[in-house]
């Protein structure tokens, strides 16, 4: 039964795209087929992060127009055989995705036999980010422990309630998770973050994850290597947490405790 | 009563039925259809094939002639089914029994009303008797609209209110039992009672009902407004009462705001 899940957030830049890679990553490591799909019309970078950009000869809006097949456009992921990326037209603008086209998309990819479809939403809650969250089944979103990006997260949620397919037609709701990004326990205790129980106390959705603020995500996207990859960095570890828990698996919280440095640590300057 | 009720084709039986009464005081068809497209706001079931009472007691003694006719229709237009005339002079009387309506003259009602309490099985007719077939004194006719028996339940909303998110409860009071997040809107043309966290904007009595407030199980409120009158929290809302049970109300001009667990 294949399932859509849109990551979105309202906000911009709090990880969405970095997100999607690596929980897409993360579901074709573990043997599920897997799509990932750039909805971030004129401003892609989904190709960026995945390392795939110098292979980008059809995109999304191509595929929508009738001018390329799925299969012309859909690039496979170097790093993973299950997973496949359909990147955005640079070129054109949003207004060229349709409803219908992207449903014939959508339903076009679940006969290819993928299990999961990830929609990586622009920002904003404007047409690309309405067509990225329509069809959903479930919904990853994508979170900062602070007070801008919470509130853009709240927006979203009830956009998502009002507007997705299945709130139209008064289908089973979008099934909703938090996932906090750029989480800094050492910020939150200093008072200069929210907590994750205080986003939580917000938003009210279940939370699936939270990942660790960390130089690695830079370092992965400089690479084009999503930071799931990078195995044993705490970031990575955090993506796989949250794979695990999306597919049912109990793992418990990470990450969220500051750790005061000891004192020797603190006087030779070790993080 | 020796015959058994079976072997009867036909029972009469004292009965009463709910019917509205559409007092006129003008006999322009062209100004009672207007005030009644007003009264009833375009809204097409407003009125629900009730019966009417259609009563000229006011305007009899200077209208001799009335439009039955056009009357009748022009209520069969909102769905009102007259059934009788009330208050209508003698000379009227043809008239009206032509057009198939009954004349009542209330002195029938008060008959009515007392074989019904004389009845057995009237325990509930009774209670309905007077809105039925008020009497002819001036009091229970005074009623200026049609009977409004049913008042509009409160609007419940049990789900998280999100930013940009509105709700409105159009002619009743709002009661939530879910937060209302930051950025967003709750609004009542009544009272507004929230079970949970509020933060947002909270506008109570918004079609100018001065009498309505907010309750609030803990209150954290952007703005409140009560019939238009609203007060921003700059400084952020009075401490000693922040999230904790209070209420807000409209004081002369003034948004008061006070505890609901101790005296101030």
């Amino acid at each position: 039964m294949a399932r859509i899940i849109v990551v979105t957030s309202g906000k911009g830049g709090v990880g969405k795209t970095t997100s999607s890679a690596s929980f897409s990553t993360g579901l074709a490591l573990r043997g599920h087929k897997t799509a990932v799909l750039d909805f971030d019309v004129g401003l892609r970078n989904l190709d960026l992060i995945m390392g795939c950009e110098r292979r980008v000869v059809y995109d999304l809006v191509n595929v929508v127009n009738g001018e390329a097949t799925l299969n012309q456009a859909l690039i496979k992921d170097k790093h993973c055989d299950n997973l496949f990326i359909l990147p955005a037209s640079q070129t054109r603008d949003k207004d060229a995705l349709s409803e219908d086209g992207i449903e014939r998309v959508l339903n076009e990819l679940i006969q290819m036999g993928f299990e999961y479809i990830i929609c990586d939403s622009p920002a904003g809650i404007e047409h690309g980010a309405l067509m990225a969250l329509t069809f959903a089944d479930e919904a990853l979103i994508v979170t900062n422990p602070e007070v801008s990006s919470v509130r853009d997260s709240d927006r979203i949620l009830g956009i998502i309630q009002a507007k997705s397919r299945r709130a139209q037609t008064g289908g089973e709701p979008v099934k909703e998770h938090l996932l906090i990004t750029r989480y800094s326990p050492k910020r939150v205790e200093n008072d200069e973050m929210l907590s994750y129980q205080d986003v939580q106390e917000i938003l009210r959705i279940p939370l699936i994850g939270i990942i660790p603020e960390s130089e690695s995500v830079l370092h992965a996207s400089n690479q084009g290597n999503p930071a799931i990859h990078f195995k044993g960095t705490d970031v990575a570890e955090a993506y796989e947490d949250v794979v695990a828990r999306f597919l049912g698996e109990e793992r418990p919280l990470r990450f969220t405790n500051y750790e005061k440095p000891g004192l020797l640590q603190r006087i030779f300057g070790t993080k | 009563m020796s015959k058994s009720p079976s072997s009867l084709p036909i029972e009469i039986k004292i009965s009463t039925v709910v019917a509205i009464s559409a007092i006129l005081h003008s006999s322009d068809p062209i100004a009672i259809d207007a005030a009644l497209k007003q009264m009833t706001g375009g809204v097409s079931d407003f009125f629900e094939d009730e019966f009417a009472v259609i009563d000229v007691g006011a305007i009899a003694a200077e209208t001799p002639y009335i439009d039955w006719r056009a009357l009748v229709d022009l209520l069969k237009k909102y769905r009102l089914n007259a059934v009788a005339v009330r208050g209508a002079t003698p000379e009227m009387s043809e008239a009206i029994k032509a057009r198939g309506l009954a004349l009542d003259d209330g002195a029938g009602a008060d008959r009515a009303r007392e074989d019904v309490a004389a009845a057995t099985a009237a325990s509930a007719a009774v209670s309905i008797a007077p809105v039925a077939a008020p009497a002819p004194q001036p009091a229970p006719q005074s009623a200026p609209q049609p009977a409004q028996t049913v008042a509009l339940p409160a609007m419940i909303v049990d789900t998280p209110v999100r930013a940009g998110q509105r709700v409105y409860a159009r002619g009743c009071d709002l009661i939530i039992t879910a937060a209302v997040n930051n950025g967003a809107e709750i609004i009542a043309d009544g009272s507004i009672h929230v079970y949970a966290p509020m933060h947002g904007r909270a506008l109570a009595g918004a079609s100018g009902n001065a009498e309505s407030r907010i309750f609030g199980l803990s209150l954290q409120p952007e703005l409140v407004s009560i019939a238009g009158v609203y007060r921003t929290f700059d400084d952020g809302f009075p401490a000693e009462l922040a999230r904790q049970p209070a209420q807000i109300r409209l004081v002369g001009d003034r948004i008061d705001i006070s505890s609901l667990t101790s005296h101030r």
